[in-house]
């Protein structure tokens, strides 16, 4: 056994199981200390990550990957748990029962996150998005009393367990025919065969494309998003626009540019569609939204369509520019997330109107919201505007070669001044519109901490990149692409 | 040197960040921050003005900081002929905008902070040598003026019956729409270029086909067109400008609005000659449309702030022939004129200011008599109307009739049809100009107006006699910058080669 390999992930787990037990023989009374306990905790194994090194070669019989490009999604993976088990012991007064469990199901599904990151491997790449998966279908209709977080906890079930079975129906193909389910053999068989012949390979592909499309929200999969990213808990929609979108990024990238990178001409173009397609879908659809979550909702299916353009550009530039984005995007998200879930916990409304006025009622949580916005927008000195500016360089580096591309940049043009549209109308409802309600909203220090860290990420990421475009684009080297 | 323009750009930037320390219920100590911070940025901008060697015609007290240097990406900032006189405009009109915000009274610390991170994001751009950074400080002036705009401004019901949140969104959408078309064929170029943001490389490495330059071109000139107010993507403009607290107003029409023509004049003519020629027909054309157009919508406008908004957008119509000309008095001109449309537009809007804060209208009509209440600002504004009507003695006159001898020296029909139609706007202009201040300004004083105020205290007059001093002094002796603008143009811009005469001169 290699422990160094998945010492993260036992950690993890270890937390998950000793909370469990210990709220089993001695019942916890103050969930919220609980939360900023287990936050604190993660936060610690995030630095500890840091002393970690690469391995060169993949483990348990090369089902598994401690390479640059896993660490860089395990941190990002911790970074979301510490901050959506802050916001979760904000909210978790807001759970009627199986408080401390919450945090062990989220520990749990962080657990298989960090899984996902390594797998090198169909069949553990499976298990640990089943692990995922399953504790999502829980954290989702976590409030049983509110509809629309039975309606979300209900979509999700579905389409997940629809989209699972696609996708091990995709892996059956792909191992049928190819007899192997590790990435790298897969690889070399393919580049040795002939590719042409074998449609049921392309159906296979197509299937896991399918699945993976689920995870990361990506048209045609989406429409879950909208509605799943309203009603779950605010803690829970976080840790999916967050972590789970992430993981399917890295999972995509893995198997395509590792295991099926020798049929990139016809998975390119694939890729390049559904791009278009979600930045379209995700943009247009977000504009009419009046419920903030619902507009992270549409929006993430947008940012899902941004970073497969990173994908669909098929270099280490590309690459790069998608782990940036991820990185920045952790901030961003969490950031308007953590201020969401302080401002409904004295107003308890989502609508964006709830939100007038929100700068003389809480100046931080005004400004923090203001910022994750504009961020989300891509305008500097903010991280994001330098993570899509990435991702356009990227689409335009390909389009060098084809043309097909500059329509791709097209699109995505459009969409930041579209986009732009719907992001500002939340900074009008802060800064311009006031409401009837002046009473202060208190934000406890924990909150205050984190949203300084939050926000300080995202303007020291946009003014000084240098950092993390190094990390990424030493990640990005593990493709070995150009 | 370098340090100086590094620091004279960043000053107001680094004010800013200190802003967010000032106490809130100190507001006087943040308005003397913005005064520091834009004041030692304006002298400092005048030394280097002082340091240029007027010889050269590249760029001169370059600072270069490698910043990610994976990407090729490094803040280097740098100043020739053409950002050195802008760098100049911005300095003037930021440090007279903070002596006109005495009016502001609410939320006073946010105003300055955002101010002041808008006139960085203004020079950064003038003076960049990076064309990531030009993006970057291009962009990073957009929100500030979102905000100031949204929370500080003020549309006062009318025709067109939109709030200022309207106006507010309406520009900033238009002024990204316009930076991202910009920003695909800047990304082109970077790779055209072998994989380089700096200018001075990429003049020397670009190698672009001719079909290619042609849309690369386009996106250029559109997308910064939509800054510029181009005909037929203006409708930002006179709207946002009315909308808009003055000093906001001031640094929009003043100076953020010539970045369009500055990333023409910079960025697309110099590495995309071929394209230039392909596209200027079209952009002369477009221009009679600005001139004449706008001049015809001023004319029917009752808000000041539209008139001078559409004013505006008439006189960008002479900076874009100007550009069109594709010749160097013509473009020189068209600098110039980006100057004293610069410190003219500044002047006006920051006279409107004074008396709509008292009369809470700015209605040409409802306003009568206004010069026996207040006779410095009527003085003020006569001067400002003559200015932009081109009469000698002002620095608008120069740059306007450099415009017109390049555009007709450029000799193609349709330019001399541009030529005939650019001198009727002027007519056009002195027109609604000179009527606006017959109707507000003369006639007898309507009882309402009795308790206006004019500008009695040194420090409330200093901002409009700055602007006027600085459009006489050009005015009467242009060569102060004419002799910095063509070399540049000429060397660095159209790229003729350096001919015996010159190299005899030195």
């Amino acid at each position: 056994m290699n422990w160094y390999a998945i010492q993260l992930e036992c950690l993890l787990a270890i937390l998950a199981v000793v909370v469990l037990l210990t709220d089993a023989f001695r019942p916890v009374r103050d969930a919220r200390r609980i939360g900023l306990i287990l936050s604190a905790l993660v936060g610690l194994t995030l630095l500890y990550s840091f002393t970690m090194q690469p391995l060169g070669e993949a483990v348990f019989q090369g089902m598994y990957r401690l390479d640059t490009l896993a660490l860089f999604f395990k941190r990002l993976f911790l970074l979301a748990t510490a901050f959506v088990l802050l916001m979760s012991a904000e909210f978790v007064e807001r759970i009627e029962a199986g408080r401390v469990e919450f945090y062990v199901l989220l520990l749990l599904c962080a657990t298989g996150m960090l899984v996902l990151a390594s797998a090198n491997d169909f069949i553990l790449m499976f298990v640990a998005l089943e692990l995922v998966t399953i504790c999502f279908f829980v954290l989702t209709s976590y409030l049983r009393r509110q509809v629309p977080s039975l309606e979300a906890g209900t979509k999700y079930l579905i389409l997940g367990a629809l989209s699972s079975g696609l996708t091990v129906y995709g892996i059956a193909y792909l191992l049928g025919i190819t007899g192997t389910a590790n990435f790298e053999k897969l690889r070399a068989v393919l580049t040795e065969a002939p590719v042409g012949e074998a449609t049921g390979l392309w159906f296979g592909m197509v299937l896991v494309l399918a699945g993976l499309g689920f995870k990361i929200a990506s048209v045609p999969f989406q429409v879950w998003a909208p509605d799943v990213y309203q009603g779950a808990p605010t803690p829970v929609t976080a840790m999916l626009a967050v972590g789970s979108k992430a993981a399917g990024f890295v999972l995509l990238m893995r198997v395509l540019m590792t295991g099926l990178l020798p049929l990139e001409p016809v998975w390119g173009p694939v890729v390049l569609g559904l791009a278009g397609a979600s930045l379209v879908y995700g943009n247009l659809g977000a504009l009419p939204q009046r419920d903030i979550k619902r507009l992270l909702g549409y929006s993430s299916i947008g940012h899902a369509g941004y970073v497969l353009m990173g994908v669909a550009a098929v270099n280490a530039l590309g690459v790069a520019a998608v782990l940036f984005y991820h990185g920045q995007y952790a901030f961003t998200t969490l950031c308007a997330f953590l201020a969401i879930v302080a401002v409904t916990r004295v107003t308890g409304r989502d609508d964006i109107a709830s939100f007038a006025g929100l700068h003389r009622r809480a100046p931080i949580l005004g400004l923090a919201l203001f910022l994750a916005m504009m961020s989300l927008a891509g305008v500097p000195p903010l991280s994001g505007f330098f993570g899509k500016f990435q991702l356009f360089a990227a689409v335009i580096d390909r389009a060098q070669m084809d043309a097909r591309y500059y329509w791709l940049a097209g699109i995505g043009a459009a969409a930041v001044v579209v986009s732009l549209y719907f992001y500002l109308n939340v900074g009008r409802a802060i800064y311009m519109q006031s409401s009837d309600r002046t009473d202060a909203i208190p934000v406890s220090w924990p909150v205050r901490v984190g949203l300084w860290i939050c926000m300080g990420a995202m303007i020291g990421l946009g003014v000084y990149q240098r950092p993390l475009v190094d990390a990424a684009l030493q990640a990005a080297r593990v493709f070995g692409l150009e | 040197m370098e340090t100086l323009l590094f620091i004279a750009v960043m000053l107001p930037l680094g004010a800013a960040f200190v802003g967010f320390l000032v106490p809130a219920s100190r507001p006087q100590w943040m308005r003397a921050l913005a005064l520091a911070a834009t004041g030692v940025s304006l002298a400092l901008t005048l030394v280097l003005f002082w340091q240029f060697d007027r010889q050269e015609a590249g760029y001169q007290f370059v600072f270069d900081l490698p910043w990610v240097p994976a990407l090729n990406l490094s803040l280097k900032f740098g100043v020739d002929g053409i950002s050195m006189t802008l760098l100049l405009l911005v300095s003037i009109v930021s440090f007279c905008g903070v002596l006109i915000s005495h009016e502001i009274h609410e939320r006073q610390k946010e105003y300055y902070i955002l101010f002041l991170a808008l006139t960085t994001g203004i020079s950064g751009t003038f003076c960049t040598m990076d064309l990531f950074f030009f993006y970057f400080f291009y962009e990073l002036a957009v929100i500030p003026m979102y905000l100031l705009i949204g929370v500080w401004g003020s549309l006062p019901p009318g025709r067109h019956g939109r709030t200022r949140e309207y106006a507010t969104m309406k520009l900033t959408l238009y002024l990204t729409a316009g930076a991202v078309l910009a920003l695909v064929g800047l990304l082109t170029l970077y790779y055209a270029g072998g994989r380089t943001f700096d200018m001075v490389e990429l003049m020397a490495n670009l190698r672009l086909s001719e079909d290619r330059q042609w849309w690369v071109f386009a996106c250029l000139l559109f997308g910064f067109g939509f800054l510029a107010s181009l005909f037929p993507f203006h409708t930002w403009s006179p709207l946002g400008y009315a909308a808009a607290p003055t000093a906001a107003s001031m640094m929009h029409a003043g100076v953020l609005k010539k970045l369009g023509a500055y990333g023409i004049i910079r960025l697309a003519l110099p590495l995309m000659p071929e394209g230039a020629r392909a596209w200027m027909d079209l952009l002369a054309v477009l221009c009679i449309f600005n001139i004449l157009y706008a001049g015809w919508a001023a004319l029917t406008q009752r808000d000041w702030k539209f008139v001078i908004g559409y004013s505006s957008v008439s006189h960008m119509g002479y900076v874009l022939l100007g550009i069109a000309t594709l010749n160097v008095i013509g473009v020189s001109g068209a600098v110039l004129l980006m100057f004293a449309h610069g410190v003219m537009a500044a002047l006006t809007f920051s006279l409107i200011g004074w008396f709509y804060h008292q009369a809470h209208t700015r209605d040409v009509f409802e306003l009568r008599g206004l010069a026996r209440q207040m006779p410095f600002i009527g003085t003020c504004m006569v001067m400002a109307a003559m200015a932009s009507s081109g009469l000698p003695g002002f620095a608008n006159f120069a740059s306007e009739l450099m415009v017109f001898l390049g555009a007709w020296q450029q000799g193609s029909t349709v330019f001399r049809i541009a030529t005939v139609c650019a001198v009727w706007g002027i007519v056009v202009t002195a027109t609604y100009l000179l009527w606006a201040v017959r109707s507000s300004f003369f006639g007898p004083l309507d009882e309402r107006w009795k308790a206006l105020s004019d500008a009695r205290l040194a420090g409330h007059r200093l901002p409009y006699v700055l602007l006027i001093v600085v459009l006489l002094v050009v005015g009467f002796w242009p060569r102060t910058l004419t002799d910095i603008i063509q070399p540049t143009v000429k060397h660095a811009i159209l790229r003729e080669p350096v001919a015996m005469a010159q190299v005899d001169q030195r």
